[in-house]
């Protein structure tokens, strides 16, 4: 059997991360945010700005190649990629990155995501506050004239068809924030650092859009992350001990559709969104199983979004991740840790790159919430549209 | 109090959806090589690969696939609480329809649902749907 993957498969590795603080308001702006999560990863990397010659954006990034190139001056550029959607598209970020440094196009190439998600643009806003909205394959005309407007309201029609099919209770989901919130309780950076939560408090939380309460939702946050993607041979005569990227992956959910992510109610399946094709290829390219996984960073918008995906990626069985996670098993000290720095329900929402930082955090085994001798971390990005994830790996 | 949003009418792909509503009438995009309904709708079909669809009359009937109740109120012209439904057209298979009903109704999964147009609405282009 062919190894088409073999020339990718832990070539590349992470050298360097950087963040910014997070809050509720910079009070600067995201291109200056941008900067500081960047300068932190290279000299996390034991690099200079100069030795920086490929970047890759998030397509919804406000902060242009343009703006950080010139900010950082960064003029010895070979190489900008950009990716989309959103917080689907960080590990397919990595992935661009690495595959310019395996193509030639570049040796070190900055990731970044900066957004001033609280105090400037928030998410949870309304979609389409206008008088008309639609057209141009966006499909929002069938969705938001009639109220659905906001990302909560479009994943709690995803989480009740979870209830329906599977009997899914509030404890489960519950029990996804209730997580997130202890290791974030751990995490000094985290914005619930010094929040507790109690399963109580979770469950007399006002109800944003049925069955999705105040605390099943994730934290708009300012702040911004940044990654150092290097060749393996380069990052290994780095400072810090390389993080090899094993594997990367991207994939489409069946029978989806354009549009963003109210469309998702529509595909053939809405509880088989694209996770579950990311992870057949995923496995098949990392040569691992979910077994050898030893923690892992969910891309968690909302805890449905986070059930869903410990039953695409074979962490759990179909229609069983709400006992799944009730019984302990994604908490630290459970069998498959996820979320060890609070994710973006109690750490901060950087759009999914937060969670690539924190798996390198963990497999440097410096994780404020370290799993003792974890070798794998899987990390995976926003469920909707086209989705990406990867497996991260200490070099041995 | 604000307007409502209103649904871009003019797109080349969807806008018959919305011309068909203000005359009445619940349309959808079918492929004409397999039968496969196509909703979002597009000119292909990424059922079969083919590209022979039309817009076809639907009967109007569907049961209910999922719901959610709005609580938290964030555009003036949607007051909360208000509720989006999902449903599954009887003769269009793999056709959902989105519709609202105002208030917190009891709804379960399956509940046979029919397409009305009122008059506000329609003038909007916008089917919507009750539970029978």
């Amino acid at each position: 059997m062919t190894d088409a993957y073999r020339s990718f498969r832990d070539r590349c590795a992470v050298a360097g991360i950087g963040r910014t603080e997070f809050s509720k308001d910079s009070g600067r702006s995201e291109l200056t945010l941008a900067g500081e999560a960047a300068r932190a990863a290279i000299l996390d990397a034991g690099l200079s700005v100069k030795d920086i010659d490929g970047i890759v954006r998030c397509d919804m990034d406000h902060v242009s190649p343009a703006a950080i190139v010139g900010a950082m001056g960064l003029d010895q550029l070979t190489f900008v990629g950009e990716l989309g959607a959103g917080g689907a598209a960080p590990c397919g970020m990595m992935g661009l990155a690495a595959s310019a440094i395996i193509s030639g196009q570049a040796t070190a190439v900055l990731v970044y995501r900066a957004l001033n998600g609280r105090s400037e643009s928030r998410f949870g806003a309304a979609i389409a506050p206008r008088t008309m909205a639609g057209g141009q394959g966006s499909y929002d005309e069938f969705f938001t004239p009639y109220g659905l407007l906001t990302a909560p309201q479009s994943f709690a029609l995803l989480a009740q068809r979870h209830v329906i099919e599977y009997g899914t209770r509030p404890e489960h989901f519950g029990s996804v924030a209730l997580t997130c919130r202890a290791n974030a309780n751990r995490t000094p950076h985290a914005q619930m650092f010094d929040k507790p939560l109690t399963m109580n408090e979770y469950l007399v939380s006002r109800v944003i859009s049925t069955p999705l309460r105040l605390f099943d939702c994730c934290l708009e946050t300012d702040g911004a992350c940044a990654v150092i993607v290097t060749s393996v041979e380069r990052a290994r005569d780095l400072p810090k001990p390389p993080v090899l990227i094993r594997a990367v992956a991207q994939g489409a959910a069946d029978g989806m559709s354009g549009g963003m992510m109210f469309p998702s109610i529509n595909y053939r399946d809405p509880l088989r969104l694209a996770p579950g094709n990311v992870a057949k290829t995923l496995w098949s390219r990392a040569g691992l199983q979910p077994e050898d996984i030893d923690v892992a960073q969910i891309y968690d918008c909302f805890t449905i979004s986070v059930l869903l995906q410990l039953e695409d990626y074979g962490l759990c069985a179909r229609g069983e991740s709400g006992p799944f996670a009730a019984s302990g098993a994604i908490a630290a000290d459970g069998a498959m840790p996820i979320n060890t720095d609070g994710g973006n329900m109690s750490g901060g929402y950087i759009h999914g790159l937060n969670h690539i930082v924190e798996g390198v955090r963990q497999m440097r085994g410096a994780s404020d919430v370290q799993v003792d001798g974890a070798e794998t971390c899987l990390v995976t990005s926003g469920p909707i549209g086209i989705s990406s994830a990867m497996v991260l790996r200490r070099d041995l | 109090m604000s307007d409502p949003v209103n649904p871009v009418d003019f797109d080349r792909d969807t806008g018959a959806f919305f011309k068909a509503a203000r005359e009445g009438k619940l349309v959808y995009r079918k492929c004409l090589d397999c039968g496969a309904g196509i909703h979002l709708p597009t000119t292909f079909c990424g059922v079969c690969g083919g590209h022979n669809t039309g817009w076809r009359t639907a009967a109007g009937t569907g049961t209910l696939f999922s719901w959610t109740t709005v609580m938290h109120q964030v555009h003036p012209a949607y007051p909360a609480p208000y509720t989006i439904v999902v449903v599954a057209l009887d003769d269009a298979p793999g056709v959902r329809m989105i519709g609202s009903l105002p208030g917190q109704p009891t709804l379960r999964a399956g509940q046979p649902m029919a397409v009305e147009f009122d008059p506000a609405s329609q003038v909007r282009g916008l089917p919507q749907w009750r539970a029978l």
